[in-house]
């Protein structure tokens, strides 16, 4: 049902950001920021400026005077339906072409690789327990920090095992609600190793406020280094219930043997 | 008032609640039988309110009250139910 | 649009069968009707005037104002440094629920209803509501409600999940204290409140209108509150819908929200998204009109494009139940709803655009006084510009993403909410010296102005620069703090702002100047042209706009044509004559009544039920005896209030204006408006229903009832049923006692014989271990019939009362009562025809 939308988007595939979600966050963000701030000061501006002029001390306080309301009047509409006409047009023209121009970028947002790059993903399934992340890797070890290698583009599903809670790392610009019975994805790339925090985005009960979660942003080889290292850490190894069945089909998600097996024909979209 | 025209509206009234159930034991198509039986409720639903609650003979804008009512639960119902069907 | 198009059944003759004059205003400024005078505390508990019951929403909601602030400070002082320590974390939950909530539900829209219920009658030209019991009704629930989640506090704390309620935390496994239930029970009696309220303020507004003042010519204030109360006839059945079903997860054991293989997690924000969108305009619309009254009388203009300012609020109403999905984009739901979701929010921006440009084009070639109340109306303004543009900014999807979950929301959310606030605190100062007929001081009032603008930008700009805090966290990233601690100190100074409002009201109310009708000039509204505070029955002769501008018509004679040869003109403004047809029918004049005691003791009644009902699952005691006590109460007020009908009376006609809803009579016009706020009450539930049997799976689901044939048998008696209560009322009308009798004996037996039917099928399912929570099959299948039954239930108690008045002798000169009983009884039936099929056979 999209395609027309689709369509117009891709003649203006130039404009609309790509890249980590933070160039694309970023990107808008200042423009949004930028054209806000413009907006307000002169709408403000203009409403003070005019309040001030047609002050009752003033001298143009007796510009209207031959037509003041008076007590009892029935109502009628005010002129100048042109000028609020032009201005109305004006602010929905902003509106509008700001939320087309974003939309492009949500659609990228939504699905930036095609199904066959989507291999080379690494998909990561994250847990919302109160008051801990549990991440589950490929090779169905799981861990309670964030482990991800630089420059990889990495997928996240994300789901609860008890309460409605909502996973973000902000530095990264990746979000997603995290809701029993449902999982969501969401995605991210970090360009630069480091550590991060993860946070809960969504009142969960009394341990909310501490509910994060370490995100170590390692060297592709560090990774690979830590990722073969993972069964040996027995306190990463936190889910014990890890059995044969689809990763996508339950709700906890404790097992990861072929996660990448359904990220690759991307079956877990059908769960959403 | 029309004592008949009650009494003939009761009648079918009676006789769809039954053919809802026959539907059922017609051995139809799920979906078909799904469409006919809520179609027979909705028709019973529109009788009861035109003339036992007479809104036929009342101002047209209650039965815009009532509607808008209507539309208002069947698009939070229909949305949310697609919401959650895959694309 | 006008009430010139409306077809008119009458003319002079029929107007001519008015009520026969009589000398009832002579009485008029001797005594009060009944009501004991205003120093009287007594008066307070009685009366149903709707002045009163105005200054008892207004002063009632700035006492939750001043709880819910309270709490803010709270909050604010924990977060003056991350991981504050002066709340625990579970306190630190409930300050933040129960602060959204208590601003929210118990602040906004009963402040502003205050200023409705005083001033919307005055301005339409209407003596009071259409229904001045209920009216005060509207008022007793809403204060028991409030008492009600007071209490919470002290069992066991009261809810913390947030004023959204995000399920399934808010179920008893993660959520087991008492007062969770008793707060969300306390919202459950707000709602009804709301509803009783809503069905009343419309009536009014449709059919009580001056002569001459179409909707279109109604003063914008009015036009809000019309435009509020129909959003929230169908917003808040939404609401109650999902707080019945929560209250009987958490009382009853059903399992609704905690199934979240069947999506119930996502179904409790679907419930309330529904009604929450529409709660924003519900609570701002209120403060858009009190801005647009303010900025007509101190600029000295008339708004620019009226008209196109009252149908961008149109729109905005209708489109307000199309947005909700954009509190939900991180979800699961699938992107064409996203991209759905994400246009309709961002068509209602528009219109806003036209109102904001609207009010700042009005004050062109003004006389501008900065009086306190304009100030506080150009100040929301300037705010509400603010919170629209960073509202821009969430309805980029893309962005939405980030600011999800973070104070990003919730700045934008206080400066828009209480961007309205500050609207409505303009209202208070503008309509205060009508209310209490005192000046208030103006250089108390600007600096109250002063100190609540900068306040209000010092609590939550900062939040914008710190926007990536998450939201009702207090353990945030250290770099923010700088900003929280700004932040803190703006909240504490708009907290003292209102000290010294309220030191200010409270000192002119003793020696204010007196305040003329008019104290501002350049008025236009009715409220104006009557002395202030006003009289009890408001006007001195009968309002009428028909010479083209406000007359006060003698109130003498028979009015119709009294108000025709007064106006001189050759239109006759006969609509009154429907309104004769009803005084002629009940076959006495009267005069008002104002005094009431029942709506006090059906909401302590209410509050009795309600708290027996959250300690119930406890077995204590205390908890049975205070729901059997309760339930006593309720059934000997109601039938206390019934009987009480047949000698007070409220506003009778005949009335002006009554597009498009002439030819109904009040009653009934508000029986249909209720019929169609428990239309969206069945709605959301068959909706839940329908969304859980998605979301498990259509074909996987198994019908509870094991072959249709009971509830095949059911339809039967519920046909039969309504088919006896149309016997009924053609008994009634050919004046037959006997007739009337029997139909409505024979409606009695076939509704318990629809009972009892169905409790043999409950008994029979309960011995096969099938209970309400065995499964979300079995929850949904018993919740959704029960909730039928129930309204069963309240029609077999109506028929019982019926009955022992028909055997009087009652109804035969009037049936008007039994048909509009008969209007519920065929509802619950039509109700069933769809249940029926839905869990029975399908
Ligand atoms: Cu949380
Ligand atoms: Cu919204």
């Amino acid at each position: 049902m999209n395609g027309d939308v689709i369509q117009l988007v891709v003649q203006v595939d130039d404009l609309i950001p790509r890249g980590t979600r933070m160039n694309v966050f970023e990107s808008i963000y200042w423009v949004f920021i930028a054209l806000g701030t413009l907006v307000g000061i002169i709408v403000i501006g203009y409403m003070t400026y005019s309040a001030y002029r047609y002050r009752s001390t003033g001298d143009h306080a007796a510009d209207g005077d031959d037509d003041r309301p008076y007590l009892g009047e029935l109502p009628t509409g005010g002129g100048k339906g042109r000028k609020l006409f032009l201005s109305f047009a004006l602010s929905a023209v902003v509106v509008i072409s700001l939320i087309v121009w974003t939309y492009g970028t949500l659609l990228y947002v939504e699905s930036p690789v095609s199904a066959q790059e989507a291999d080379e993903e690494l998909e990561i399934q994250v847990v919302g327990q109160q008051f801990a992340w549990e991440f589950i890797y490929p090779n169905g070890e799981s861990s309670f920090e964030l482990h991800v290698p630089a420059d990889q583009r990495v997928r996240l599903v994300v789901t609860s095992d008890d309460v409605f809670h909502n996973f973000g790392i902000p530095a990264l610009r990746a979000k997603t609600d995290a809701i029993p019975g449902q999982t969501t994805e969401t995605w991210f790339i970090a360009e630069q190793p480091g550590e991060y925090q993860a946070h809960c985005y969504e009142l969960c009960g009394a341990g909310h406020s501490g509910m994060n979660a370490k995100v170590v942003v390692m060297e592709p080889s560090a990774y690979e280094e830590w990722y073969a290292s993972m069964g040996e850490n027995a306190s990463g190894n936190g889910s014990g219930d890890a059995s044969g069945e689809n990763a996508t089909a339950t709700p906890t998600a404790g097992n990861g043997t072929n996660a990448s097996g359904t990220a690759s024909t991307n079956a877990s979209e059908n769960t959403s | 008032m029309n004592t008949r025209l009650y009494t003939v509206i009761y009648g079918v009234l009676f006789v769809f609640a039954t053919l809802q159930v026959a539907v059922e034991f017609a051995g139809l198509d799920y979906w078909t039988a799904f469409g006919v039986i809520m179609a027979l409720s909705a028709v019973k639903a529109l009788l009861v309110a035109a003339y036992f609650q007479h809104l036929r003979y009342e101002p047209r804008a209650i039965t815009y009250v009532v509607t808008i009512g209507l539309v208002a639960a069947l698009a939070l119902t229909l949305a949310a139910a697609y919401s959650i069907t895959g694309t | 649009m006008s009430d010139d198009t409306t077809p008119r059944e009458t003319d002079g003759g029929h107007a001519t069968a008015d009520l026969p004059a009589t000398g009832d205003h002579v009485h008029e400024s001797s005594h009060e009707h009944g009501l004991p005078p205003m120093e009287s505390i007594r008066r307070w508990f009685v009366t149903t005037n709707h002045k009163d019951v105005g200054i008892l929403y207004v002063v009632t909601a700035l006492f939750f104002l001043v709880f819910g602030g309270v709490l803010a400070l709270l909050i604010r002082v924990q977060l003056l440094e991350p991981g504050g320590t002066i709340l625990t974390d579970a306190a630190y939950n409930q300050a933040v629920s129960s602060h959204g909530l208590l601003m929210v539900f118990w602040f906004l829209s009963p402040f502003a209803f205050g200023f409705a219920n005083y001033v919307v009658p005055l301005q339409i030209g209407a003596k009071d509501l259409a229904f001045p019991r209920l009216n005060a009704l509207s008022y007793w629930l809403y204060l028991f409600s409030g008492v009600l989640f007071g209490i919470s506090f002290f069992q066991g704390g009261t809810f913390s999940g947030g004023w959204t309620m995000y399920a399934p935390l808010n179920v008893p496994i993660y959520m087991p204290n008492i007062g969770a239930t008793t707060a969300i029970l306390a919202l459950l009696m707000f709602t009804a409140s709301v509803t009783v309220g809503s069905v009343n303020f419309l009536t009014t507004i449709h059919r009580m209108r001056a002569p001459g003042l179409t909707l279109r010519r109604m003063p914008l204030f009015t036009w809000t509150i019309l435009l509020t109360v129909w959003m929230m006839l169908f917003a808040f059945a939404a609401l109650l819908a999902a707080l019945i079903i929560l209250s009987s997860d958490r009382i009853l054991g059903t399992v609704y929200f905690a199934a979240t293989d069947a999506g119930g997690s996502v179904l409790w924000a679907h419930l309330f998204w529904f009604f929450g969108h529409p709660e924003v305009y519900i609570v701002f619309f209120p403060a858009l009109g009190a801005m647009a009254e303010i900025f007509q009388t101190f600029t000295g203009r008339r708004i620019v494009g009226r008209k196109w300012f009252i149908a961008a609020m149109v729109l905005v109403a209708l489109q307000s139940f199309l947005v909700w999905m954009h509190h939900m984009f991180l979800t699961s739901i699938n992107l064409p709803v996203k991209t759905l979701f994400m246009a309709t929010t961002i068509g209602i921006s528009l219109p806003f655009d036209l109102m904001v440009f609207a009010l700042i084009y009005t004050t062109i070639k003004g006389r501008i006084r900065f009086k306190t109340p304009f100030l506080f109306a150009f100040g929301a303004l300037a705010l509400f510009i603010l919170g629209g543009i960073t509202g821009v900014f969430l309805g980029a999807v893309v962005l939405d993403f980030e600011f999800r979950g973070t104070y990003w929301v919730v700045a934008h959310f206080h400066y828009v909410m209480v961007g309205g606030v500050t609207g409505l605190v303009g209202a208070i100062y503008y309509w205060y010296p009508k209310m209490t007929g005192r000046m208030y001081d103006e250089f108390l009032g600007k600096v109250h102005f002063g100190m609540y603008f900068v306040g209000f930008n010092l609590v939550y700009f900062p939040m914008f620069l710190a926007w990536e805090t998450p939201r009702r966290v207090f353990d945030y990233p250290a770099v923010f703090q700088p900003w929280h601690q700004l932040a803190t100190a703006g909240a504490f100074l708009l907290g003292a702002s209102f000290l010294v409002m309220f030191y200010n009201f409270y000192v002119s109310l003793v020696s204010g100047e007196e305040a003329a009708g008019d104290p501002w000039r350049y008025v236009t509204t009715a409220e104006w042209a009557v002395p202030s505070p006003p009289p009890l029955e408001n006007y001195p002769g009968r309002p009428s706009y028909d010479g083209g501008s406000l007359q006060f018509l003698e109130d003498m004679g028979p009015r119709p044509s009294g108000i025709a040869a007064a106006d001189g003109s050759g239109e006759t403004r006969s609509d009154g004559g429907v309104a004769a047809v009803d005084g002629a029918l009940t076959g006495e004049s009267h005069e008002e009544s104002h005094a009431s005691i029942w709506p006090f003791g059906i909401s302590v009644a209410g509050f009795l039920v309600l708290l027996g009902l959250s300690g119930l699952p406890s077995g204590a005691t205390l908890y049975v005896t205070l729901t059997v006590a309760g339930f006593g109460l309720g059934l000997y007020t109601l039938v206390g209030m019934a009987r009480e009908s047949q000698t007070f009376h409220g506003p009778s006609g005949p009335f002006g204006e009554s597009w498009p809803f002439a030819r109904v009579e009040n009653t009934k016009l508000g029986m249909w408006f209720f019929l169609a706020s428990d239309v969206v009450l069945f709605g959301a539930f068959i909706g839940a229903y329908v969304f859980i049997r998605v979301a498990f799976g259509w074909s996987a689901w198994e019908i509870v009832p094991h072959d249709p044939i009971p509830g095949l048998m059911n339809t039967y008696i519920l046909l039969t049923s309504s088919f006896a209560v149309v016997l009924a009322m053609v008994a009634a009308q050919k004046g037959s006692r006997n007739g009337l009798v029997v139909s409505l004996l024979v409606t009695l037996l076939l509704g318990v014989g629809f009972l009892g039917n169905k409790g043999i099928e409950w008994y029979e399912l309960y011995h096969e271990g099938q209970w309400l929570s065995t499964s979300v099959e079995t929850s949904t299948y018993f919740l959704t019939t029960g909730l039928h039954a129930a309204h069963v239930i309240v029609g077999l108690v109506i028929v019982c009362y019926m009955l022992v008045r028909a055997w009087g002798g009652a109804y035969l000169d009037d049936d008007r009562p039994v048909e509009y009983f008969g209007l519920y009884w065929h509802f619950v039936d039509i109700v069933w025809l769809f249940l029926f099929p839905l869990f029975y056979i399908l």
